[in-house]
Parts: C-alpha cells; sequence; structure tokens
C-alpha cells in the first residue's frame, strides 16, 4: 500500500475526533486548552497534506503556518487568564466553579 | 510497503496514540508530556509530506513555544482542581459516541471524495513560502504581526500585578 | 511593490487605526501624568480619521482587490466599515472612563489599544476575501475580545467568562478551520473568488466533503454572531464584562461577523445572477439557516423573559436579534443584504443607548439588577424618557428605527413568496413575546413602587447629552429613510473579482 493522501486524512481525522473528545470530557481547563491544540494541528496536517497531493501549491503550507501563529497567541492569552484564575481562586473556601452553568 | 509506508505508520501511531493519552491521562503532566510526542508526530508527518519549513516552525513554535508555556502553566498552578470547569461528572460515553461518529464522518469524506490530483512532489520549502509571505499573502504576514501585538499586550496586562491608575 | 502602494491607497481607514494603535501603545510607555488624556485623545483621533477616509471610499464608490485579493474593498464592505468604526468610536466617546464604574482605576493605554486593535480586525473581517485572511481576521477579533472581556482582572466572573469565551471561541474556530482546510483539499486554492469558481463548476463525485466542510465554517461564523447553537457564551462573557466592553462586543463582532456571512454565502456559495442556493446539491443551505434562525429568535426571547440582570437579559437579547438578522441572509436577494445592512444600523443605536443607560444607573446605584429600577422615573426622569425610546425601538414599534429595520428584515422575507410567509410570522411572533420583557423593563422603572428614599440621580452634562444624541438617533432615521433605503441599495455591489 502507498501512503497516499486518504492516509493523512485519516491520522487528521482520527486527532480531530480525540481532541472533540478531550474537549467534551475533560474537565480541567488546560486539558480542554490541549484538546483544541490537537484539533489545530489536525487541521493543519490536512492543509499540509493537500498541499502535496490535492492542490499542489504551497498555499496550504502557508495557510498552516498561519494557523500556528494564531494558536501560539491564543495559549498566551489562555494561560494568562488561567493563572489568573488560580490566583482569585486561592481561598480556602472554594466555591464551586460554575462556569458551564446555564 | 516501502520504507516511506513503514516510517508513515510510525508516525501516525505516534501521533494518534499520543493525542490518545492527551485526552485520557489522569494527571495534568502526563497529558502535557503526550502532547510533546504528538507534536513530534506531527512534524514527522510534515517531512514525510515535504513540508521541511513547516516540520521546523512546528518544533520550533508548538514544542519549544507553546508547549513549554503549557507546561509553566501547569507548574504554576499546581493546585490544579482549583481551574475545573465541570463540577459534574461529564460522562465518557456521549463523549465517544460523538467523537466516534465524528470519526466515521470525516473517515468518509476522505474515501468517498474525489480529491483534485494536482500533486506537489516534495522540494525545499522555505524559498517559496518566503515568496508568499512577502507577495501574495503580504497582508496576512502583517495582521499576524498585529495580533501577536495585541495577543502580548493583553496577556502581559492581565498577570501584571501592580495596580496602575 | 505598485500592488503594494495600489493597495494603500484604499486602505486608509485601516492604516489610520494602525497608526493609532501604534502611536496610543508608544504613548502609554512614555509614561508622564498626561499619558491617559494623550491616550483618549489619540484614540479618538484616529478612529474619527478612519471614519473620515472609509465615509470617502463609500462617497467615492471604491471597488478593487487589495493585497494580491487578500481583501477587497466594495460598497458593501465599505458600509459594515461605517458602521464598525462609529461603534467603536461612539464607545471610546461615550464610556469613558469616569462614567463607568467597573472600569475606574485600570489602566487606559491598553484599553484603548485593544479598542483600536479590535476595530482594525473587524475591518478586515469584513472585507476578507481569501481563506486566511477570513481565519487571520476572525481569530484576531476574537483574540482581542477575549482579552477585552478579561479586562477587569480581579473580578472573578470577568475571569471565568473570559476563560470559557475563549475555550468555547477557541473550540469553534478550530473546528472551522478544520473545514476550511476541506475547502482548500477540494478547490487547492485560498482565495474566495477562485474557491466560488470552481465551485461553480461543480465537485465531481461525493459531495460529502463540500457539506462537512461548510457545515464547520457555519459553526465558526454562528459563533461569532451568537446564533444557536453557538451561543453559550453570550450571556455570561456580557455579564462578566465591564459595561462598555459589552456595549461594543454586541454591536460590532457581531456586525463583523454578519459582514463576512453576508461575502462568505453570497459571494462564494451562491451565484447572485442565478440566484442558485444549492451549489453543492446536497442540502438546502436556505433551510439550515432558516432553522438556526428561528432557534435563535425564539430561544433568545424565551430566555429573557426571566431574567433579572440588566445585562444578561440584553445579552439574550442581541442573541434574539442575531435570529431577525439572520433573516436578511436567507432571503437571498438584493432585498434580503439592504435589510441586513439597515438593521444593523439601527441595532447599533438601539443596543449602544441600553447599554448606556445600564451603565449610567450601575454608576451612581451599584446595581444592574431589574429589581433596583424601580423608582428612575422619579430619580432620573431624562435617562427613563431615552431608555423608553430604546426599549420601544428593540420591540421594533414604530416610528422608531428599530421598527425600521424590522420592516425590512420581514419584508425581505415576506418578497421570497407565499412559502415562506410562515417564517415571518414567527418573526413577528417572537417580536411580540420579545415586547414583554422589553416592556417589563419600562415598567419597573415607570410604574413600580420603590426606592423612594434614593435620591435623585444627578447626571453629568455630557452624559445627559449623550442620552438625547442616541434617542434622537432612534427617532430621527424615519424621517430620512428614503436617502437611508438608498444609501443601503448602492452598497450592495459585492467585488467579484480576485
Amino acid at each position: 500500500m502507498t501512503t497516499g493522501l486518504e492516509h493523512y486524512l485519516l491520522v487528521s481525522g482520527a486527532l480531530l475526533s480525540l481532541g472533540i473528545l478531550g474537549l467534551l470530557t475533560r474537565r480541567n481547563a488546560v486539558n480542554v486548552l490541549m484538546s483544541i491544540e490537537l484539533i489545530l494541528n489536525s487541521a493543519n496536517i490536512n492543509l499540509v497534506a493537500f498541499s502535496r497531493y490535492g492542490a499542489g501549491n504551497v498555499n496550504g503550507q502557508v495557510f498552516a503556518v498561519f494557523v500556528i501563529v494564531v494558536a501560539a497567541a491564543e495559549v498566551a492569552v489562555a494561560l494568562a487568564i488561567v493563572l489568573t484564575m488560580y490566583r482569585l481562586r486561592r481561598t480556602p473556601n472554594l466555591d464551586d466553579a460554575d462556569i458551564l452553568k446555564g | 510497503m516501502t520504507a516511506v509506508d513503514y516510517v508513515f505508520w510510525v508516525f501516525a501511531i505516534l501521533t494518534v496514540g499520543s493525542a490518545a493519552v492527551v485526552v485520557s491521562a489522569r494527571s495534568l503532566i502526563y497529558s502535557a508530556f503526550a502532547l510533546l510526542f504528538t507534536f513530534f508526530g506531527v512534524a514527522g508527518l510534515y517531512v514525510l509530506l515535504g513540508a521541511d519549513f513547516l516540520a521546523a516552525a512546528q518544533l520550533l513554535i508548538y514544542v519549544g513555544g507553546i508547549l513549554v508555556l503549557l507546561l509553566f502553566g501547569v507548574m504554576l498552578t499546581h493546585k490544579i482542581y482549583d481551574l475545573n470547569l465541570r463540577t459534574e461528572k461529564t460522562q465518557l460515553l456521549p463523549g465517544l459516541i460523538i467523537a466516534t461518529g465524528l470519526f466515521i464522518i470525516v473517515a468518509a469524506v476522505a474515501f468517498k471524495t474525489q480529491w483534485p490530483q494536482a500533486a506537489r512532489l516534495p522540494a525545499p520549502t522555505t524559498h517559496e513560502i518566503g515568496r508568499m509571505f512577502l507577495g501574495e499573502y503580504l497582508l496576512a504576514f502583517e495582521a499576524a504581526s498585529v495580533l501577536l501585538l495585541v495577543a502580548l499586550i493583553g496577556a502581559a496586562m492581565i498577570v501584571r500585578r501592580k495596580k496602575d491608575a | 511593490m505598485e500592488e503594494v502602494l495600489r493597495s494603500l491607497a484604499l486602505f486608509r481607514p485601516e492604516t489610520a487605526l494602525t497608526i493609532g494603535l501604534l502611536l496610543v501603545v508608544v504613548a502609554d510607555s512614555i509614561g508622564g501624568t498626561w499619558r491617559n488624556a494623550a491616550v483618549r485623545v489619540l484614540s479618538l483621533a484616529s478612529l474619527v480619521a478612519a471614519l473620515g477616509f472609509a465615509a470617502q471610499l463609500q462617497a467615492a464608490g471604491a471597488e478593487g482587490s487589495l493585497f494580491s485579493g487578500m481583501i477587497v474593498v466594495d460598497p458593501l464592505g465599505t458600509f459594515f466599515k461605517i458602521i464598525l468604526i462609529l461603534a467603536s468610536l461612539l464607545v471610546v466617546a461615550v464610556f469613558s472612563f469616569r462614567n463607568s464604574r467597573e472600569l475606574h482605576g485600570l489602566g487606559q493605554g491598553e484599553f484603548h489599544a485593544l479598542i483600536l486593535g479590535l476595530t482594525l480586525s473587524n475591518l478586515l473581517l469584513a472585507a476578507a476575501n481569501d481563506l486566511v485572511m477570513l481565519y487571520l481576521s476572525l481569530e484576531m477579533v476574537s483574540i482581542t475580545s477575549y482579552v477585552m472581556v478579561a479586562y477587569l482582572k480581579g473580578d472573578r466572573m470577568s475571569n471565568e467568562a473570559s476563560l470559557k469565551y475563549l475555550l468555547f471561541g477557541a473550540a469553534s474556530t478550530g473546528a472551522m478551520v478544520y473545514g476550511l482546510s476541506l475547502l482548500y483539499g477540494l478547490t487547492g486554492t485560498t482565495s474566495l473568488p477562485q474557491v466560488r469558481d470552481v465551485l461553480s463548476t461543480g465537485i465531481p463525485g461525493d459531495q460529502l466533503g463540500l457539506f462537512v466542510a461548510t457545515l464547520l465554517i457555519v459553526a465558526g461564523f454562528g459563533f461569532k454572531i451568537a446564533a444557536v447553537p453557538f451561543h453559550f457564551w453570550c450571556p455570561d462573557v456580557y455579564q462578566g464584562a465591564a459595561t462598555p466592553v459589552t456595549a461594543l462586543l454586541s454591536v460590532a463582532p457581531k456586525a463583523a461577523g454578519f459582514g463576512i456571512v453576508l461575502r462568505f454565502f453570497y459571494g462564494t456559495y451562491a451565484l447572485p445572477v442565478t440566484g442558485a442556493w444549492d451549489l453543492s446539491g446536497i442540502m438546502s443551505w436556505q433551510g439550515l439557516l432558516i432553522l438556526l434562525s428561528v432557534l435563535t429568535m425564539t430561544l433568545g426571547n424565551i430566555a429573557a423573559l426571566t431574567q433579572n440582570d440588566m445585562k444578561r437579559l440584553l445579552a439574550y437579547s442581541s442573541i434574539a436579534h442575531a435570529g431577525y438578522i439572520l433573516m436578511g441572509v436567507v432571503a437571498l436577494s438584493d432585498a434580503g443584504a439592504r435589510s441586513l445592512l439597515i438593521y444593523l444600523l439601527a441595532y447599533l443605536f438601539m443596543n449602544l443607548g441600553a447599554f448606556l443607560v445600564v451603565t449610567l444607573v450601575h454608576l451612581h446605584d451599584g446595581t444592574f439588577d431589574l429589581r433596583d429600577y424601580p423608582g428612575l422615573y422619579r430619580r432620573a426622569p431624562l435617562l427613563t424618557l431615552a431608555m423608553g425610546f430604546f426599549m420601544l425601538s428593540l420591540v421594533g414599534i414604530p416610528p422608531l428605527v428599530g421598527f425600521l429595520g424590522k420592516l425590512y428584515v420581514f419584508g425581505a422575507v415576506i418578497n421570497m413568496g407565499p412559502g415562506y410567509y410562515w417564517y415571518a410570522t414567527v418573526g413577528a411572533l417572537n417580536a411580540a413575546i420579545a415586547g414583554f420583557y422589553y416592556l417589563r423593563v419600562l415598567k419597573v422603572m415607570i410604574i413600580d413602587e420603590g426606592n423612594e428614599d434614593k435620591p435623585p440621580l444627578e447626571l453629568a452634562f455630557a452624559d445627559r447629552a449623550w442620552l438625547v444624541l442616541f434617542a434622537a438617533a432612534n427617532l430621527l432615521p424615519l424621517l430620512v429613510w428614503s436617502r437611508i433605503d438608498e444609501w443601503a441599495k448602492g452598497a450592495l455591489t459585492l467585488y467579484a473579482g480576485r
């Protein structure tokens, strides 16, 4: 079997599904962030695979670079917020996290 | 199966396997390190696809930047349970069903669609990507720099402790 | 190089904003006692300059593709740009750090830098002509919004809201970029006009890929315009953010989102000439959007009925309005696009006015709870009168500008034919349901007993002036509606080239 486009798409599809699984089932904010990174990586694999096999130009790779840049910015802001949340929550009486309520 | 195919399977299993560990590991540190292997696997796949610049960028930015940042975040907030988003026990089964369904759909898309057949044989990409950054995608390139500036200002402002007037 | 120079000539609003952003950052870091005033002046100046340039572009009817097809300038885009810059300008001018209790004591430099960055990103989003630019500008808008929501860094609710916003948004745009990657794979190009060309000749073989790709892209758009079922972040974020930020977020990113939705579906997925909605051949996109629109309207209105927190109430109200605006997208016609533009213009003035009132009450009474509003008629007659205008406008009662918006939107749907009368009826019913909670606010302010011991509200002259101006903006457009109609008609050309 020669490795073809479909195989790469399967790998990225698996990453996408695992990312969504993590998004739906993980309780910790940093874990959810990691799942989102999996989703972004799966899209990137798609873009590079299409660039190699389907589209025949490097535009997909350029797109992938921009996705990486955006992911970096997102993680930076996310961790800043998480750090602040940790600072605000460090009191003995911990209220229930009600972020996803209603 | 040629050697290239073998290498593909190695990287594919590394990537997907580590990703599975990321979403299922009990400890956050295990997830973070599994994510490291996922990123490595993806970089390997990029090399197989002939995207040399992107593979290097992946390692530099994702592993060297984002993952290190995530690890810092994990280490600095060591009482991890404080950061929980959900209080109720999240059921694994509905998530698994949705994820499996999604995978089946995506696999169907991958196999049933008639993708265009223009192939680009592996060749050094750095030159061409650079040309595109300063040519066709110039505005996106500059806009990305504004994005990074704003993200920088924002993240620094959020985390800064001192009171300002 | 010539291309860049040529493009820059039509890129003036964005250039003004970028220069303003950089100057604000520099001014803030230089420091000094005049720092805050300087930053505000710079921010206002660059927004006014940008508005001037955009108006100039509109008057000239400028059209063209800029920067190798990354963005386009066309009358439709310029209309959106004017709305977007106006929204930011009004928020900066009206909600100063003086009259917002939440923002007291926080750094102003970053705030104005972020607002300018948000406005710039909105402009890029409304003009995006390429998949890369679409994704990048959408994320720029989103990330800047996340930071602005997290601005009240000492406030736990604000912090939680911003994290929720970020995770939800990142997930939605992550799914969207997967869809964009599939679209790239199917068409081999990232340029929207070229995507349209490929799609119009038809995708060979199975259509499932296009279907999945479009569904995922709709997820990303749905998040930005807060349509059901991508709206979950909205109430918490509106409640947790500082009210000036909420006011801006309720108008600007939503308008930019609708801009790109229009451009994407009208310009790429449908051929305006044949009016073919159904390029994919698989399912009726119209049906999907109608479903989304009905769910959004209904859920937003019903949820707002039980809200006591003013910010959450206005959040659900803005979710419902997104549903009405979607009606304009569904009616794939010039009338539909025109109705969308007019509704957004009306929505800008209604919503900002309502949020101004909420901010002023919070400034004096320290509360966002509707149950603390009784007696405001006595204590602040001008405020209550203005709120009356805003609430009635939001319901859609003539002769206020909200009625104008709804008239156009319902009219566009009715124009689609008798098969769609039920859709317009649903919209009208929803407007009636909405009347309950908007009028309830007025009832509490005017009729309810309470707060007899509280002193009258002392409003600064500037605040009173703005209230009057906003109220007038809600009342007067009906006098000049034919001119607005013509302006919207002229704004309907989409630049179709690369």
